[in-house]
Order: C-alpha cells, then sequence, then structure tokens
C-alpha cells in the first residue's frame, strides 16, 4: 500500500528524490525523538521504583509495581466501563450531529441557510457560565446522569465546520447527478456522502472519541456520585491522592501516579492502529463516480 | 416564628438551665450533608459510614460528596440552585463570607449548650473562640487546622556533624554544611540546604514553608495588640526577611528552582536526598516522609525540629469547619444529633475518627497485609486499621477526624487506640507541633480587600521573589512598589480593616 | 408593476423553502442540542450587569462591573498579553502543524508513518499539569536541566538559564512547550484534507513533469487552504479564553510577561480573601466573548474579501 504520489516517475530525478525523502525522514526523526523526550520522563518514571525528580534514560530500580497498584484497584472497573460506554454512545451521538448539520450547511441555495450557521457559530463565541448551565441541566434532571456527560459535549460547532469544509469538497455534480437519479436528500446523505467521506469521519470521529474519553471537567460539575465515575475521575483521584499513605507495595507515589498518567494512554494507543488506515488511503473521487 | 421563639426560648433557658434547653430538641427524620473527600468516599466504605450513623442515631443521612477538586464549585452551585443541604463542611475562606452572607445558622447558643462543651473532655475552646465572627459562632470544628514544622535529616546532620539547630547561626550554618560537605556522600556538590514550593505560599499563613528566614515578618494583613490592623509587607522586618532570603539563594542555601518548584518536586527531590531540610506537615506527613525516604533505600530518621529562637512558634491553619445552614427546618435538632455527636467520646467519636469497625478497622485476630513485607499478624482484642480497598498494599490511617489533631479526647474508660494507631514519628511531630504553635486568624473582607488585594498580592509576590533571587535589591523593591500603586492599595485596605474596629 | 416583482420573488421562496423542507427537518435535532446546551444558560449573561454573590437574589448594578474591570491597574497589561501570547501561539502551532502535516505527507513508508503519527499525537493526551511538571525539570537551571546541560556542553551559553524562572525567556519557553503539546494533535484535520486530494491530480501533474515542491506548492498548498483559514478563525474565537497552560506555567517572578486575563481573574479572586463575585466574573466573561467575537468577524470579513468567502 505504498503512496502512489511518492512513485518515481522520471529517472534523473530519483536521486534528488531519494534525498529529499532521507531529509525528510531524517527531519521528522529528530521531530519524534524531541517528542519523546518528555514523555520518556514519565514512563521511565513509571517503571521505576525509585523514581524521584531528574530524568534517566533507563529505569534504576525496574519494577511493575506502580501498575500493579493502578490496576489492583478494585474500583477500577466500572469506570472504565463508564467511560467506554460513554465515549461509543457520545461519539456516535456527535458525529451524527457533525454531518447532519454539516450536510444541511452545504445546501448553499437552501433559505435561511447563513442564518443557521450564524445560530450556530454564536454559541461558539458566547457562553452563559458554569452556574446557568448548571440550573438548566438540574431543571432539565440531567444532573448526575449520563446523559449530561453524553450529550453536551456532542454539539461541537467546531467540529462541525470542519466537517462542513470537508463535505464542501465534494463535487456538486455528484448530487446534481444522484437528484436526477431521483434520490432524496436523506439518501444522498448516506450513499454519497458519508461514504465519500471516510478520512473526515475518522479524524473528527477521533476528536470526539478523545474528548470524551479525556472528559473530567464535565463529570467534575454534574456527577457527584462516586457510581457514575469515569476512567479518567478515577485515575486524577490516584494522581492526586497524595494524602493517601504512600509507598504502594514497593511503588513510591511518585511512580504510581506516572503509571496513571501512561494508564490514561493506553486505551488511545490499542485503538488508534485501527482507525489509521482511513487516514492514510485517499480517496479518489472520480473512481467512485462510476 | 417558630423557629425564632425556639431560639428566644433556647435563649432564656440557655441562662437559666443548660439541660432543659436541649431537652426541647426535636430529633430530625433527615440529614442531608455535603462533604469533600476528607469523609471515606464510595470507593472506601463511605456506605458502611452511612449506615453505621444511621444505625447509632436512627436518622436517615444523605451524603452528597463531590470530587476534591470540584468541592467548592458544585457547593457554589448547589447555593444557587437554592437547595441548601443541612450541613456542609467549609474552608475558612467560604466559612466568614456564607456567614457574613446569612446562610449559616448561629449556633453559638447551641454551642454554649452542648453536651461535648459540658462533658470537660474538650480542649479546643481557643479554636472555637477563633471561629467567632462578631463574637457569634457559625460552625464547628472537631480538629485543629495544623501547620507546618520543620524536618531535617539526621542522617545528614550526623555526616556533618552537627546537632540539631536552635537559632538561626545554627540553622544557616547547618544549611551551609548541607551544601558544601557532600551529605548524600555521593562525592558531587549537587545538594541543597532547603527547598520549598515557592519562596511565598498561596495561601495563609503565607510563610509557613520558609518561616526560618521570615521569623517575625508576615507579608500579609496583621491585628497588632492594640487591635489596629497593619500590611507586614511595609514594616520594616520585611526587610531583614528579605535579605536573609537574598543571602540563602545566593549563597546556594535554598533550591535555585525553589520559585517554579511544585510540593510535589519538593517531595520528590527531598526522597532523591537533594536536600536536608523540608518545613512540612506536622503528623501523618512525618510517617509518609520516612516511608517514602525508606523506600529508597535512605535513612527515614527525620528530625522535627523545635521552632528555632527567632520563630518561636509555627502557624496553625484555621480549620475547615462543619456548619449548619439557615434554610434548615431544624437546626437545633441537626446540632445535637450531628455536630454535637461527632465528639461523643464513644462509639460515635470512633466512627468519625477511625471509621467503621470490620471494614476499616478492627480487633479481631487476623493477618493484614498477608503475603507483602507489611504483613503484620494481630491477636484477638489488638486494635489495628485494616487495609484500603481503593489502595491495596496500605493501611487505612484515619476517616474524617486526624486522631492527632483531634479537639476531644474519648470518654474516660472508653478505648482509645490513638497509642496502637498513630506511629511514633507522627505522634512525635504532631505532639511537638501541638507544643509550639500559635492560631493564626482570620482575616475579614472589606469592599476595598476584594477590590485591591488580588493586584497588591500578585505585585507584593513577584517583588520578594526578585529580591529573593538577587534581580532587586529591598530598596529598589519599595520603590516599585510605591510606583506601581501597592502602597496606595495597601494603604486602603489597612484604613477599610481599621474602619471595621 | 411592483405588486407584481414582489409576486414572482415570492413564489419561488416558497419553492425554495419547499424543496428543501427535508434539510431542515434535518436541521432540527442539531438546533435542539443547540438550544438546550449553549442558548438557555444563556440567560445568565444577564448576571453581568448584576451584583451576585449566590446566595443574595442578584441586583442590577448596569455597567459597574466593567467598570471596575476597565479600571483595575493591570487588566490593560493582561488584557495585551493575552493577545500577543494567544495569537502568536495559535500561529505558531498551526504552522508547525501544517509542516509537519507536509512532512508526514511525504513520508512512503506506510509502517513509518503509522508510527509518527501515533507518537506525535500522544503529548495531547498528557494533561496540562503533568507537561509543566516534566518541563520545569527539563528547563531548569540544575543538573538536572536537560536543556541547559545539552547548551553548556555544545558551548552555546556560558552560564545554566533559568528558562521558566526569567522574564526574558519565558515566552520563548511558553511556546515550545506549546508546540510540543499541540502541533502532533493539530495535524489530525490537516492529514484528513490531505487523504482527501483526489490521487489523479498529483499523476496528473507528474505527467506534466511537476516535481515535489511544485506539487507540494500548486497542489497540496491550496488544497489545505482553506482548511488552514477555517481553523484559524475558528479558534481565534478561544484566543481569550488562554487559561490553564499559562497558569501552570507561570510564577511570581515571570507575571509582567505571563499574566494573562483568565489567570489574573483567578488570582484577583483567589486573593481577594472571600467568595467570588458571580456578576464580576459573568462580566468578564463577556468581554471575553466580545473581543474574541470581534476577531472572528474581523477574520471572516478579510477572509470575505481576499478568497471570496468566510468560514460559513
Amino acid at each position: 500500500m505504498e503512496n502512489k504520489t511518492a512513485m518515481p516517475v522520471m529517472n534523473k530525478k530519483t536521486f534528488k528524490f531519494q534525498l529529499f525523502s532521507l531529509l525528510n525522514g531524517l527531519g521528522f526523526a529528530l521531530f519524534c525523538f524531541l517528542i519523546i523526550i518528555p514523555l520518556w520522563k514519565v514512563l521511565v518514571d513509571s517503571l521505576d521504583l525509585a523514581s524521584g525528580y531528574g530524568m534517566k534514560v533507563w529505569p534504576t530500580n525496574f519494577g511493575l509495581a506502580g501498575y500493579q497498584s493502578v490496576f489492583s484497584n478494585p474500583t477500577l472497573l466500572r469506570p472504565f466501563f463508564v467511560s467506554v460506554i460513554t465515549t461509543v454512545s457520545g461519539t456516535l451521538m456527535g458525529l451524527t450531529i457533525s454531518t447532519l448539520g454539516a450536510y444541511v450547511l452545504i445546501q448553499w441555495d437552501m433559505p435561511g441557510r447563513a442564518f443557521l450557521g450564524n445560530i450556530l457559530l454564536f454559541t461558539m463565541i458566547f457562553s452563559g457560565g458554569m452556574i446557568p448551565s448548571y440550573i438548566v441541566m438540574k431543571n432539565l434532571g440531567l444532573v448526575n446522569t449520563l446523559w449530561v456527560v453524553i450529550l453536551m459535549p456532542a454539539i461541537n460547532v467546531y467540529n462541525l465546520v470542519l466537517m462542513r469544509n470537508f463535505f464542501e469538497g465534494i463535487p456538486a455534480s455528484l448530487f446534481e447527478s444522484a437528484t436526477l437519479d431521483g434520490c432524496t436528500p436523506m439518501q444522498i446523505f448516506y450513499k454519497i456522502v458519508l461514504p465519500l467521506s471516510k478520512a473526515a469521519l475518522a479524524s473528527i470521529g477521533l476528536m470526539f472519541a478523545v474528548s470524551y474519553w479525556n472528559d473530567y471537567t464535565n463529570y467534575k460539575l454534574y456527577i457527584t456520585k462516586e457510581m457514575l465515575y469515569n476512567f479518567q475521575m478515577k485515575l486524577r483521584s490516584i494522581m492526586m491522592g497524595s494524602d493517601l499513605p504512600s509507598a504502594n507495595g514497593g511503588a513510591t507515589e511518585n511512580t504510581v501516579q506516572n503509571a496513571a498518567v501512561i494508564v490514561a494512554i493506553l486505551p488511545f494507543m490499542i485503538l488508534y492502529p485501527f482507525l489509521q488506515k482511513y487516514f492514510v488511503k485517499g480517496i479518489n473521487i472520480g473512481a467512485v463516480k462510476e | 416564628m417558630k423557629k425564632l421563639l425556639a431560639l428566644v426560648l433556647a435563649l432564656v433557658l440557655c441562662m437559666g438551665c443548660v439541660s432543659m434547653a436541649t431537652a426541647e430538641v426535636k430529633k430530625p427524620e433527615k440529614i442531608t450533608m455535603m462533604v469533600d473527600t476528607t469523609v471515606f468516599t464510595q470507593a472506601n466504605g463511605r456506605d458502611l459510614f452511612e449506615a453505621r450513623w444511621e444505625e447509632l442515631t436512627g436518622i436517615d443521612l444523605e451524603i452528597i460528596q463531590p470530587d476534591h477538586s470540584a468541592y467548592y464549585d458544585v457547593l457554589q452551585q448547589t447555593i444557587a440552585s437554592g437547595e441548601w443541604p443541612d450541613v456542609m463542611i467549609l474552608s475558612s475562606t467560604y466559612y466568614s463570607s456564607y456567614a457574613a452572607e446569612g446562610v449559616l445558622w448561629d449556633m453559638t447558643d447551641a454551642w454554649e449548650a452542648s453536651d461535648l462543651k459540658a462533658s470537660g473532655r474538650f480542649v479546643g475552646d481557643r479554636v472555637i473562640e477563633g471561629l467567632k465572627i462578631d463574637g457569634r459562632l457559625y460552625g464547628f470544628a472537631p480538629t485543629r487546622g495544623n501547620g507546618c514544622v520543620t524536618y531535617v535529616k539526621k542522617a545528614w546532620l550526623d555526616k556533618v556533624g552537627m546537632q540539631a539547630p536552635t537559632n538561626y547561626a545554627e540553622y544557616t550554618a547547618m544549611l551551609d554544611a548541607f551544601v558544601n560537605q557532600d551529605p548524600d556522600g555521593d562525592g558531587v556538590a549537587d545538594t541543597y540546604g532547603v527547598s520549598a514550593a515557592g519562596f511565598v505560599g498561596g495561601e495563609a499563613p503565607f510563610v509557613n514553608y520558609l518561616a526560618e528566614f521570615y521569623q517575625d515578618a508576615y507579608p500579609f494583613f496583621v491585628q497588632q495588640e492594640d487591635g489596629s490592623w497593619v500590611d507586614g509587607f511595609t514594616q520594616e522586618s520585611m526587610k531583614g526577611a528579605l535579605e536573609r532570603l537574598a543571602e540563602a539563594y545566593a549563597k546556594g542555601w535554598i533550591d535555585p528552582t525553589t520559585l517554579t518548584n511544585a510540593t510535589k518536586d519538593c517531595r520528590n527531590k527531598f526522597y532523591d536526598d537533594g536536600f536536608g531540610v523540608f518545613t512540612y506537615w506536622a503528623g501523618t506527613w512525618a510517617t509518609n516522609l520516612k516511608t517514602n525516604l525508606e523506600a529508597k533505600n535512605l535513612s527515614g530518621e527525620l528530625v522535627a525540629l523545635p521552632p528555632i529562637a527567632e520563630v518561636g512558634a509555627y502557624f496553625d491553619r484555621v480549620p475547615p469547619v462543619w456548619a449548619i445552614s439557615s434554610t434548615c427546618e431544624n437546626p437545633e435538632g441537626v446540632f445535637k444529633y450531628f455536630i454535637d455527636t461527632m465528639l461523643d467520646g464513644g462509639d460515635m467519636q470512633m466512627l468519625w475518627t477511625y471509621g467503621v469497625e470490620g471494614a476499616h478497622w478492627s480487633k479481631a485476630a487476623e493477618t493484614v497485609l498477608a503475603g507483602t513485607e507489611k504483613e503484620k499478624t494481630y491477636a484477638e482484642g489488638e486494635f489495628h486499621m485494616l487495609e484500603n480497598m481503593e489502595t491495596a498494599g496500605t493501611l487505612y490511617t484515619k476517616n474524617h477526624i486526624d486522631p492527632m489533631l483531634s479537639l476531644a479526647t474519648f470518654a474516660e474508660g472508653y478505648y482509645d487506640p490513638k497509642e496502637d494507631s498513630v506511629k511514633p514519628e507522627a505522634k512525635a511531630s504532631s505532639e511537638l507541633f501541638n507544643a509550639s504553635s500559635k492560631l493564626a486568624k482570620i482575616v475579614p473582607t472589606t469592599e476595598e480587600m476584594s477590590m485591591y488585594n488580588g493586584d497588591l498580592t500578585t505585585l507584593k509576590n513577584e517583588l520578594i521573589a526578585k529580591v529573593t533571587m538577587g534581580e532587586m535589591t529591598y530598596d529598589e523593591a519599595m520603590a516599585k512598589f510605591e510606583a506601581d500603586g501597592g502602597k496606595s492599595w495597601s494603604d486602603q485596605i489597612v484604613n477599610s480593616l481599621n474602619a471595621l474596629n | 408593476m411592483n405588486a407584481a416583482n414582489i409576486q414572482v420573488r415570492k413564489a419561488p421562496l416558497k419553492n425554495r423553502i419547499l424543496k428543501y423542507k427535508w434539510f431542515y427537518v434535518m436541521f432540527l435535532p442539531v438546533l435542539a442540542f443547540v438550544i438546550v446546551f449553549h442558548y438557555l444558560p444563556m440567560f445568565g449573561v444577564y448576571f453581568a450587569f448584576t451584583k451576585y454573590n449566590i446566595i443574595k437574589a442578584p441586583v442590577w448594578v448596569g455597567l459597574k462591573n466593567f467598570k471596575r474591570l476597565f479600571s483595575m491597574p493591570n487588566f490593560w497589561r493582561a488584557f495585551s498579553n493575552t493577545l500577543e501570547i494567544s495569537v502568536t501561539s495559535l500561529l505558531l502551532n498551526t504552522g508547525m502543524s501544517v509542516i509537519i502535516s507536509l512532512m508526514l505527507n511525504e513520508i512512503v513508508s506506510t509502517r513509518a508513518k503509522k508510527v509518527a503519527q501515533t507518537i506525535i499525537y500522544l503529548p495531547h493526551f498528557m494533561s496540562w499539569v503533568v507537561t509543566a511538571a516534566v518541563f520545569q525539570m527539563l528547563f531548569s537551571p540544575t543538573t538536572s536541566g536537560l536543556l541547559n546541560q545539552l547548551l553548556l556542553k555544545m558551548g552555546l551559553i556560558e552560564e545554566s538559564i533559568y528558562f521558566l524562572g526569567n522574564s526574558q525567556w519565558w515566552r520563548l519557553s511558553y511556546y515550545i512547550i506549546n508546540i510540543w503539546h499541540n502541533t502532533g494533535w493539530g495535524t489530525i484535520i490537516f492529514m484528513a484534507t490531505l487523504t482527501g486530494i483526489d490521487p489523479g491530480i498529483y499523476e496528473a501533474a507528474s505527467i506534466d513533469g511537476a516535481g515535489r515542491w511544485k506539487k507540494m506548492w500548486y497542489i497540496t498548498l491550496p488544497s489545505l487552504a482553506n482548511t488552514i483559514i477555517t481553523v484559524l478563525i475558528l479558534n481565534l474565537a478561544k484566543v481569550m479564553n488562554l487559561f490553564e497552560s499559562v497558569f501552570v506555567l507561570q510564577n511570581n517572578a515571570v507575571m509582567d510577561v505571563s499574566q494573562v486575563l483568565q489567570t489574573y481573574v483567578y488570582y484577583q479572586t483567589f486573593n481577594s480573601g472571600g467568595i467570588p463575585d458571580y456578576g464580576y466574573t459573568t462580566a468578564i466573561g463577556l468581554f471575553r466573548s466580545l473581543v474574541g467575537a470581534a476577531l472572528v468577524l474581523m477574520c471572516n470579513y478579510a477572509s470575505k474579501k481576499v478568497r471570496g468567502r468566510g468560514i460559513m
């Protein structure tokens, strides 16, 4: 599955081309290296039973007690499932809202289109604030339910506008021919728009998923029942648990906290490779047309 | 009307016959309480705590316990939405503001007539006095606020052949030795005397992490003997304090990254043997510091330093308080059954201090932490704390009330597990602190204070940092203080405070 | 004649609305969401003109909160710091994201690309508190400070620099840490745009003899332009919200260059020794919204002038 654009076309350019690739690769490797240094510190500390303030290349006192301490926490399972449920349903909800909104907003001739767009944009700029939001959620009976943490972030105008940006790239001729073939707007939506926007769906879906997974603020403010806490809330309380007696099964407080940071990243590292293919594959619109 | 009547009645009876007034109180059916995570969380058996509490009182208890970092946000939201809890726990800031706004029920009379006050076991009269606002009491604290003492690594003292210092000259001589005589013995000159998270603290009492350098100087508003207020930052004593800090920084006695350290960085550096003197919380933290040092194969022996001569006394913070809301239907009942029982010297005090028998502590014959290095077997009848439900491998140490900070002893004849449950080093540091601390005072809020104190504090902190780090002299700093308006804000606030008297 | 004209215009509008009736229906859920989660809470803007301490009913004070804010001695400094820091880091982050996306796009090996992408996304998952703690250490002037040690070894500096504790160096350090934290994640949206480019166009260009640079300049960048502008304008709405990243990295010695509006307000309320006046903080929120709105409208207008269209 090599990238087509990278295929050498002319022989005399091959050398130059390879040099470019080499430099590009080296530059990128350097960038990745710089990105990794701070992360490496956290990773090493999470595996070092005697981790401390400074930076080490390798753990001097290797041990998994930090992770054991995080995972032996019997109360971590339920928050994990809360996170999975809210992330999956929230992402689906978020994508539904964004794609619907984006699809309507590319109907250039639709009366009131600009008005609807501005209604959305306005919410990006003005917000009522924490206390009014709480009062509204409370009156709707959403406080201390998972609905509030699923529904509230589903409307994300930023993502909706980006989605619309992608939909714009779909040639208008496709819509016209489909309309002539007698397709209803809804049919065009899921037969043409959605299949052509896999990269967009994957990237914006990922953005939604990550924000749901990392959500902490909404839980903090709207959920006071520990039964409904998500994984992040739990990890934070492990991390911030400095008033707890330290030295857990040989791991220092610092080791446990660093392990918690790494654990929070793990689900993403496991999930990401599955999404990856949508980012590499270019979509040849000409081919789809036929 | 009824409430007013009850109050008047209580007042009248108070003067005459104390016991009769309390006998009138109706028992509430249900109490809602809002609490931070200083009470066992759900993961740590809160339901068991609740069941036990209900069993002891026969009252239905509803607990609202937001996440620790969101407590005051959620509290504010709850207050805004109008459904106030019956009892809530409050920091001193919220306590004084809520009291001033009429959110809190005046419990002065109830306190005067309380069983606890009459019991003779209560030792916190000074603390209660400190909580009074204009002579009225709106909240109750079952514990002292606690504060910081200075810990010195014994191994380092031995290495440089010194005794624990008793005055500033000895203190600095020790710091100097800790910098220059390779106390960690690794052959590299990489140690500091003392470290802290910032040169000045973020909340009152601001100077407690570097008390030895500040001594009698205090960069905030202080009430003098005669009742008048001054801004400690503008006093002559601040000059000496800043010069001591600057000298210590220039000579490398203070960790050069003190400015940007977080508390966690300080702790890690302390465990890494990066510095030898650490001013930190008295009590349980003495044990935490020790175990963390030992986890790194270092000597965990720490000397809790009595305040050096120039410091005189450590600061005891204003403790968090339990308060009853003014909308509570039966505040007398809530006081009697919730607050007055908290330190009843018996089962209830046991519950608030150590938790539930069989869940958090036990007297059964058993082995705790079986299979780990810390495994220990107890005989029948021997008090011990049980393994933490959330963090395996550790033991519970307390529930809401820290036994070392508790303001009342257990009743005569009731078994007090303090001797058995508190580690010796925690007990030692706590007792030292008790014997040598002074109570911090609540500074009232005025219009001018809320207008200018944000800017003023930012400016003071900036100047303290810059003088300490040698970027500015004291005189330059004071000139800037005046030029930037600090002097004028400071004067306006002092005048507004004096106008309160 | 007039009447006839109106008649002519009216009929198509009605028809057009009818033609799009299903689209209006499709928009209903979106509308429901914004109303419930955004417009209903907006009644709270009213508090900006009141004195409201949560406990007692709000008292109308007119523009007093705004007057108080504008008269605050350090407010304007915080305001200009916010704009400078926020806009600079927005431009730097976006610029870096675009460059990195282009580099990533040129990587031939799929596996290398996969690994690289996973790595550069990781910083996004570290909370700012953790990020700050790690960088305070890496940038510290002591032996633990990796950066200083490296610069000393290379002979570039003679003595250690307190990067985060010195007014001259703080902003540069802040921008670098921000780039570290945000660049990778920022590439997601550009990568999605790049994969959306029809490979046929590149093939055609290659046949016409266009080299890498030409293709990048004439095909890739123009395709990205739309997304870049959209991202920039959308993010302008948020520039005044700058808080957490600054808050965790600032300290007493660098207040002059690091104090932004949100941290300024934080210290104002935190140090006032009382509970925050909700009316005052709402007023500040409203002020920030107005500045954000002005920035977005200005740039959207500029975008319309230059490209013939805005972002909506």
